[in-house]
């Protein structure tokens, strides 16, 4: 058996990779490219119905996870939920990006500060990992302070109907979209990559 | 183990075919983020699966 807590940390970084969806055509095989963003879910969704039902059996999740829905089924939705309101116009591509990339990153980041330095420790490293994301990415202090703060605070909480999966990427996003709108806001760079047609 | 072990190596094709698709398109921010973030996680578990099969 390989090292399941670390495997469970690549898979979730591996998960920044979904923003290489920005770089697809907007139509794949005559499909709207927002189309496989369903089939994406769907897929994962049928995933967790059969290891539910105990069909499959997925090595890398933790205990609790048995009787409930896993954490990669709440970040594929978080993902897809962002991925098609930005479709649809309701973010910001370079938000998108940035939250994605964040949520990946920042989670395992503070889940491995928190067995090492306690709950401030973990607390102040989601801070400084989501902070260095949004920085690089979106360029403005004054979003990538908001934005670290309301990632990592959405984190906290530990829900059972809620993961912080998805709560570290539609908090974010959403706050950050919304404050961005509002009049003498400082202003957010929309689009970082440019979309093909 | 096996459909685990494809799994792992697909995704570090995936983390190295995202990275070059950004780096290619001059994206190299994300490109940098999307390596630098994996590399670590990706080493380790390489390296755990090959210890633990004993190559």
């Amino acid at each position: 058996m390989i090292n399941e807590n670390v495997y469970r940390r690549f898979n979730h970084t591996a998960a920044a990779c979904f923003i290489i969806y920005f770089l697809f055509p907007q139509k794949i095989l005559g499909f709207e490219r927002s189309f496989f963003i369903l089939v994406f879910w769907l897929t994962i969704v049928g995933l967790e119905y059969f290891r539910l039902r105990n069909s499959i059996n997925i090595i890398g999740l933790r205990d609790y996870e048995n009787q409930r829905l896993a954490g990669f089924v709440w970040f594929a939705t978080g993902t897809c939920m962002i991925l098609y309101l930005y479709e649809i116009g309701m973010f910001p591509q370079s938000l998108a990006i940035a939250t994605i990339v964040m949520a990946a990153y920042t989670d395992p980041v503070i889940g491995e500060a928190k067995k090492h330095y306690g709950n401030y420790g973990s607390f102040a490293a989601g801070i400084i990992c989501s902070f260095i994301i949004f920085q690089l990415i979106l360029g403005s202090l004054f979003y990538s302070i908001i934005g670290s703060f309301v990632a990592v605070i959405a984190e906290k909480p530990r829900l059972k109907w809620f993961d912080d999966d998805l709560a570290m990427q539609v908090f974010p996003i959403t706050i950050l979209t919304i404050i961005s709108l509002i009049e003498g806001a400082p202003d957010l760079s929309q689009t970082l990559i440019e979309e093909k047609p | 183990m096996k459909i685990t072990e494809l799994y792992i190596y697909l995704l570090l094709a995936v983390v190295l075919f995202t990275t070059a698709a950004f780096a290619a398109t001059g994206e190299y921010i994300l490109a940098s983020l999307i390596f630098l973030g994996n590399a670590l996680p990706g080493y380790l578990t390489t390296k755990s699966l090959l210890e633990k099969n004993g190559d």
